[in-house]
């Protein structure tokens, strides 16, 4: 008894320590699926908030003059004199009406870039459907560039806007007009680009002596020179600055610094020079003032991102400010997104084209591999001899199921397009290079299938007097066919998220007309909706980020009814033995 | 196109003839006592209609894959014989002109030279100033490639100049179309045979539209025609002739269900053949297109597999051909090796614990939502993760690092690209260890509980070490599935071959050299094409290997406990 | 040691001999799976250095009852035990009571052999090294010997305690495991069935075995042998159909069996 008191003692004795190692163990394993489930949520989370942007679009209508002399250069009113007509530039002239004053070469192509030119041919279609529109004015609705987009969304600039001090008196000098303040009213704001800028001069110092030690401590001659030129960049930028700097200087404003802009008086003015004593600014004309002198109440609108940080002008943003102000901008829900096929302009570009192509690819997938799987399966499991080669298959069969995807886009491009001369980018290839791919996962999953039906019911099948294959067809199948069903569709659902393989088949072309839904459809050049967020996602365009986000949510939509289908299927012919 | 639906319909349609007349003779055979016959009498109907529509389908079929190339081969050997006599006079020019002369006997003198200087080189019996020798071969190599660019040059002169002369009448046409095609290069060639069957067949779009080509179209037609007519009828014939055999053969003994059944057999061990066709297509091509690759880089096999670098870009020049170096593609496997830890590092530990905690600890409620969750983890699809990586984890690591004060920070990092992927793996490793846990046998777990161990106690000194060897085998599987992953690593990874194993640098992979190889303008046949087909083999014997290993592992595994 | 039946669980209990202390107690446990019952009011106590045989036809919760003795039914989700279990005095369904110290107290061998897959000497050293009950190497090896030569097991083993228990004959295996059970010097041995995977041979030594065994512990061993209870228990307790039917010396189960239902079964007539 006392001896089994001690080991009493000597397990009590270390039992803390083991259920905090037990504790611990189990909050690992918590932690480790905590950590899995927090990173689907930041996944989904993420990608939808950055598809927002891309299901409203910011549409501008105008009233367009259809002049006969632009639009129907024959002047017979003929469907061939009106697919000649220059209907981009009815476009131009109603962008235009909307700021007369603006005329210099220059600024008129930033006006133009307010829109893309491929809008023209949907004017042309318009007018060549309904001829009698001609001579007449039409409302036609374009969506605004990509740019000017996201400003409106208030995604790419930041800005703020705040009434001006006391009077300002606008004189016109020249190309440009003078804003005179009847007190330091350009101060604040002077101050807080000084500030940043001294902010920058200070990083830029840093850097510059930071090069130096480095350059000082290297013995490489190569890496010291490219060390020590960098530091005499970073200090002459710092001077630079510094000099600039000077309270008592005029403060001149350039593309690397914060815009700041005037509305005053009904016009629009970008400040290009403040005065030394902060009272007035030398300025440009972007919107006219509707009089020219004194203004009560002006209101001082400072961009804090930087012209060169942004992809739209200064002038362009003023404009689309403008023209929401009055009314011509309205935010809609971009049904191009779903109705258009791909294009260079993020904001005509959709993913009908993709769509089609995945549609189209992955019925032919379905075609060949849901067969071929389920003969294959059915071979194996209820015919096959136990020998040498069944063995092999099966061997096989475990080893294709773990080759890379991207070796299956290799032999699709060795054999089907290099060897037989299919045509590259069509559904028809790329449905047969993921067939390929598919038909591991829907053989092991048929044959799970058919291995599950019980030996009985065969047996009683045999029993009277079927043959092999009739219990097998008349039997055995049907009461597999559920999981066969759902195994295949899972399979396919891999198919339609595959991507690299596609790539190899030349899959990957841009593609600005979807593939007819008909049979021609297979060997046209298509692509298919994984390959589209690929390319969308290393376009250069902002806006192409938000679209790529929102053609990922309609990719993982078609997967989850895919899957939801197959969960059902199971749910619903689920039958246990 | 309507030929072929034509006779695509009347096959069907004799098909279900076949079917019926099957079922007719059977029961007429049977004198109305259907139950004397051996099978039923469907049976012989399908007996039949498979007679029927087999052959002909078959042979179809090898028209559709061979008969566009005959047709092709018998219009244009006809236009090359139409050609004949310009193809003389063409031979004749070159024989007579001076400039061809002198450079083609440039041409062959440099040949040698360069054959002698590299067999010198490389047979290491080599004396004297080695490096001196290589740039005079590069030079030489440069020398080469102006006069063989000044040939072709004085070449194609002298055929305008006979195409010229070529009168302008359908034959002249005809023949100036048989010229063209004899003289064009391989690729150029087929181009314009492709152009050639667009016009004439309104086979997609033709790249240009001359004369010469309408005349190739014109030649082509016919013999299509023929071909495609001759076809139908063989098809229609063979349909016959298979129904009237069939026929013959019912009678009440007949066994035409076992004949059937032996059919659908057949077609089943077809099915299952398939995969073993993938396997041999995978295996061939790209062990023929390598050996194509390594015969380009004369077999200097060793320096793909060692060296240390990788600019197949460079490599195409023709200068440089020869020049050590540019296809080593150590730099690769290095960073799919980086990029590959990196995941695994992410991937084992979760995976293997969430596989702990959801077969151990957790209650069925739990297990009920989690398991889902990370099920939908692994339906996602690559290029989500890729893009979520390039947008999302990229930048954030960047920044994390250039807080930290890391001041060359890239978006495009081994890092990122690993992390995500290990997340991606996440699933795979848990659910393949869910198992393996899960098939260690309670008894296990019973004597460690009454010998007083704690649950975790007994999970890492009873179940884990009895799981082992399943759990390598799932991470064997896992690292191949690592290895072989394109998407994240294209998108997050970086393209430059960089050489380190600094995770916060861009690296390579395999698998992204080989989407950057053969994405975008490639032209056939080079080295650098043939190059990606190389990484490819040596891809799939990587994960193949892993693949049978990890196979065997587990299968060992499951039999100790069943 | 007296006893009461529960009311309306009619177990008979026949006088018990003198010379015996209870170690182990139980008052009414009944266990529940998924709300079956399983075990119901099973009231008894276990005599301290005696064997007590479990009889009964299968199914009839013998399993069940020793299971609730170390806790071994913590370990099944849907398991509830009701009632009282004492192991000197102390209760072992108590909340303060931790399994784990518990289990060290009461070991347990199971049907199936279950060596774990380490050597033979790991297989042993399991228990004192997860309880840490030796300080020094030396110390754990002579527990390995004295627990090996205790099992019977050392001549056979001593030369290779490096190889893996796994690698040992199934009788071999039993004894390791009893050995692995005994190296923590248990108050209570439970043993489930443990001959009914081994040959004749085996059974026998294990027999011998559970008579040395006697000398220290108190065993509690479910059988479905009848010749096997006779030969080795001194106390056996007959279940049926979850409940305890009949309690008492082993001699006067066999010889004088209270209940119809007991004689049919140790008779043969069902099982
Ligand atoms: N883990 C369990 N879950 C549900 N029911 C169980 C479980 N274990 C045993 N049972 C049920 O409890 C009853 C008693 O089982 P058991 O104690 O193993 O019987 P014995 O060991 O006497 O053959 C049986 O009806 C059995 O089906
Ligand atoms: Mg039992």
């Amino acid at each position: 008894m006392t001896e089994a008191r001690t080991i009493r003692d000597a397990v009590e004795a270390r039992l803390a320590r083991r259920h905090r190692a037990e504790r611990r163990f189990q909050l690992y394993g918590l932690g480790a699926i905590v950590l899995a489930v927090a990173f689907l949520v930041l996944l989904i989370g993420s990608i939808l908030y950055q598809s927002v942007p891309a299901f409203t679009a910011h549409e501008v209508t105008l009233e367009v003059e259809l002049d006969p002399a632009l639009v129907d250069p024959r002047g017979d009113g003929s469907e061939a004199s009106l697919r000649r007509g220059s209907y981009n530039t009815v476009i131009q002239n109603a962008l235009q009406a909307q700021f007369p004053d603006v005329d210099e070469r220059s600024e008129l192509r930033e006006l133009f870039g307010l829109y893309s030119a491929v809008n023209a041919a949907r004017l042309l279609n318009t007018v060549v459907d309904q001829p009698e529109l001609v001579g007449a004015r039409y409302a036609f609705s374009f969506p605004i560039s990509d740019d000017a987009d996201l400003y409106l969304k208030g995604r790419t600039v930041d800005e703020r806007r705040a009434a001006g001090d006391g009077m300002l008196t606008i004189i016109p000098s020249e190309a440009d007009v003078t804003l005179r303040a009847d007190s330091p009213a350009f101060q604040p704001f002077a101050d807080a680009i000084r500030a940043e800028a001294a902010a920058w001069a200070d990083a830029a110092e840093a850097r510059a002596a930071a090069s130096w030690r480095s350059a000082q401590e290297t013995i490489d001659a190569d890496t010291r020179e490219v060390l020590e030129a960098e530091a005499e960049r970073a200090g002459a930028l710092a001077e630079r600055l510094r000099s600039r700097l000077a309270p008592d200087q005029a403060l001149v404003l350039d593309a690397q610094a914060p815009s700041f802009l005037v509305e005053a008086d009904g016009g629009v003015f970008r400040v290009r020079q403040i005065s030394a004593d902060r009272t007035s600014a030398l300025a440009e004309t972007v919107i006219a003032p509707a009089g020219t002198g004194a203004a009560e109440r002006w209101t001082a609108w400072v961009l804090e991102t930087p012209a060169a940080a942004r992809l739209i002008t200064d002038r362009q943003l003023v404009w689309v400010r403008a023209l929401a102000d009055r009314g011509l901008i309205e935010n809609r829900f971009n049904t191009r997104l779903f109705t258009n096929a791909d294009s260079r302009e993020p904001e005509l570009a959709g993913v009908m084209g993709a769509l089609t192509g995945s549609i189209l690819t992955v019925l032919v997938t379905m075609l060949l591999a849901v067969p071929i799987g389920v003969g294959a399966a059915i071979y194996l499991e209820e015919f096959a001899p136990k020998n040498r080669l069944t063995q092999i298959i099966e061997v096989n069969i475990n080893n294709l199921a773990a080759v890379p995807s991207i070796v299956f886009g290799l032999l699709g491009l060795a054999v089907f397009i290099n060897a037989f001369g299919l045509p590259r980018s069509a559904p028809l290839v790329g449905g047969m290079v993921l067939a390929l791919m598919t038909l591991p996962t829907v053989i092991i999953s048929s044959r799970a299938a058919l291995k599950a039906v019980p030996p009985s019911i065969r047996e009683a099948a045999l029993g009277v007097g079927a043959s092999k294959t009739q219990a097998v067809f008349h039997h055995v199948l049907p009461l597999a066919a559920p999981g066969i069903l759902t195994g295949s569709i899972i399979g396919l659902a891999q198919a339609l998220g595959e991507t690299a393989p596609l790539l190899m088949i030349g899959m990957v072309a841009f593609i600005a007309d979807p593939p007819s839904l008909g049979f021609s459809g297979f060997t046209e050049p298509a692509t298919v909706m994984p390959v589209q967020i690929f390319i969308w996602s290393s376009s250069a365009e902002r806006a192409f980020e938000a679209r790529t986000a929102a053609a990922i949510l309609v990719l993982l939509g078609l997967m989850i009814l895919f899957n939801a289908v197959a969960i059902y299927l199971r749910r619903r012919f689920e039958r246990r033995w | 196109m309507q030929i072929s639906v034509l006779v695509a319909l009347t096959l069907l349609v004799l098909t279900a003839v076949g079917f019926l007349v099957g079922r007719r003779r059977a029961l007429s055979a049977a004198d109305g006592q259907p139950a004397s016959l051996h099978s039923l009498p469907d049976y012989y109907g399908y007996y039949i209609a498979l007679w029927t529509g087999a052959p002909a389908l078959f042979l179809l079929a090898i028209y559709g894959i061979f008969g566009a190339a005959l047709v092709n081969t018998l219009a244009f050997g006809q236009l090359e014989r139409d050609a004949a006599p310009l193809i003389r006079g063409y031979e004749a020019a070159l024989s007579q002109d001076a400039d061809h002369q002198i450079l083609s006997g440039r041409l062959d003198r440099l040949n040698d030279q360069i054959a002698g200087l590299r067999a010198e080189l490389q047979g290491g019996t080599h004396s004297g100033d080695v490096e001196a020798d290589v740039r005079r071969l590069s030079a030489l190599t440069a020398e080469r490639n102006q006069v063989q660019a000044g040939l072709a040059e004085r070449r194609s002169e002298v055929a305008s100049g006979i195409e010229a002369r070529t009168p302008d009448t359908p034959a002249g046409r005809r023949a100036l179309a048989g010229f063209e095609h004899w003289r064009a290069t391989p690729e150029r060639r087929e181009l314009f045979i492709a152009d050639a069957r667009a016009l004439a067949f309104d086979e997609g779009l033709a790249s240009r539209d001359t004369p010469a080509l309408r005349a190739a179209a014109a030649a082509l037609q016919p013999v299509e025609r023929l071909f495609q007519w001759s076809a139908a009828g063989a098809a229609l014939a063979l349909a016959v002739a298979g129904l009237a055999f069939a026929r013959s053969r019912v009678s009440r003994r007949f066994r035409a269900r076992d004949r059937v059944e032996g059919a659908i057999s057949a077609v089943l061990l077809l099915a299952s053949i398939i995969a073993i066709l993938t396997t041999v297509g995978i295996v061939f091509s790209l062990l023929f297109e390598s050996i194509r690759f390594f015969a380009a880089i004369d077999w200097r096999i060793h320096e793909f597999l060692f060296g240390t670098q990788w600019s197949p870009q460079i490599a195409i020049r023709a200068d440089q051909v020869g020049q050590s170096g540019a296809f080593g593609a150590v730099p690769l496997f290095a960073g799919t090796a980086l990029i590959t830890l990196i995941a695994m590092a992410v991937a084992v530990p979760v995976g293997l614990f969430a596989a702990i905690y959801l077969s151990e600890y957790a209650g069925p409620g739990f297990r009920a939502w989690a398991k889902p969750a990370l099920e939908i983890l692994a339906g996602v699809p690559t290029v989500v993760y890729g893009f979520f990586a390039l947008l999302t984890v990229g930048p954030a690591l960047r920044d994390f690092a250039l807080f930290l004060g890391y001041e060359d920070a890239v978006t495009q990092s081994a890092l990122s690209a690993g992390l995500v992927m290990g997340v991606m793996i996440i699933p795979f490793v848990s659910s393949l260890s869910d198992d393996v846990i899960n098939a260690v046998p309670q008894s296990l777990r019973d004597g460690a509980y009454a010998m007083g161990a704690t649950k975790s106690e007994t999970v890492r000194q009873v179940v884990l070490p009895a799981a082992l060897p399943g759990i390598v085998g799932a991470v064997l599987l896992a690292v191949s599935r690592a290895v072989g992953e394109t998407m994240i690593v294209v998108m997050a990874a970086g393209q430059g071959a960089n050489l380190t194993a600094n995770p916060l640098e861009s690296v390579t992979t395999i698998t992204v050299q080989i989407v950057m190889l053969l994405t975008g303008d490639q032209e056939f046949d080079s080295a650098k094409t043939l190059s990606a087909f190389a990484l490819g083999l040596v891809l799939f014997v990587m994960t193949l290997m892993l693949n049978i290993i990890a196979l065997r592992v587990v299968q060992r595994f499951r039999e100790r406990y069943d | 040691m007296d006893l009461t039946a529960p009311d309306g669980a009619a177990t008979l209990y026949h006088p018990t001999p003198a010379g015996l202390d209870p170690k182990v107690a139980t008052r009414e446990v009944s266990v529940t799976y998924g709300g079956k019952l399983a075990l119901d009011r099973v009231t008894l106590n276990v005599p301290d250095r005696s064997v007590t045989a479990c009889i009964g036809p299968s199914g009839c919760g013998k399993s069940t009852f020793l299971r609730c003795i170390n806790r071994m039914n913590d370990t099944i989700d849907n398991a509830k035990v009701t009632g009282s279990i004492r192991i000197d005095d102390e209760e072992v369904n108590d909340r303060s009571v931790d399994p784990v110290v518990l289990r060290a107290r009461v070991g347990m061998v199971f049907q199936k052999p279950n060596p774990f897959p380490k050597s033979i000497y790991d297989n042993i050293a399991y228990g004192p090294r997860i309880h840490g009950l030796a300080s020094s190497r030396e110390e754990l090896d002579a527990i390995v010997e004295t627990s090996l030569k205790k099992a019977g097991l050392w001549n056979e083993v001593a030369d290779r305690l490096a190889q893996p228990g796994t690698s040992l004959s199934g009788g071999q295996q039993q004894r390791l495991v009893i050995a692995r059970a005994i190296a923590v010097n248990p108050e209570v041995i439970l043993m489930d069935e443990p001959c009914s995977a081994l040959d004749p041979i085996a059974t026998a030594r294990i027999e011998e075995l559970i008579d040395e065994l006697r000398e220290n512990y108190a065993l509690v061993i479910v059988t479905h042998s009848m010749a096997q209870a006779a030969r080795v228990s001194q106390m056996t307790a007959f279940f049926h159909l979850g409940a305890l039917v009949e309690y008492g010396p082993t001699e006067e189960i066999f010889t004088n069996p209270l209940d119809q239902r007991t004689q049919d079964y140790i008779t043969g007539r069902f099982g």
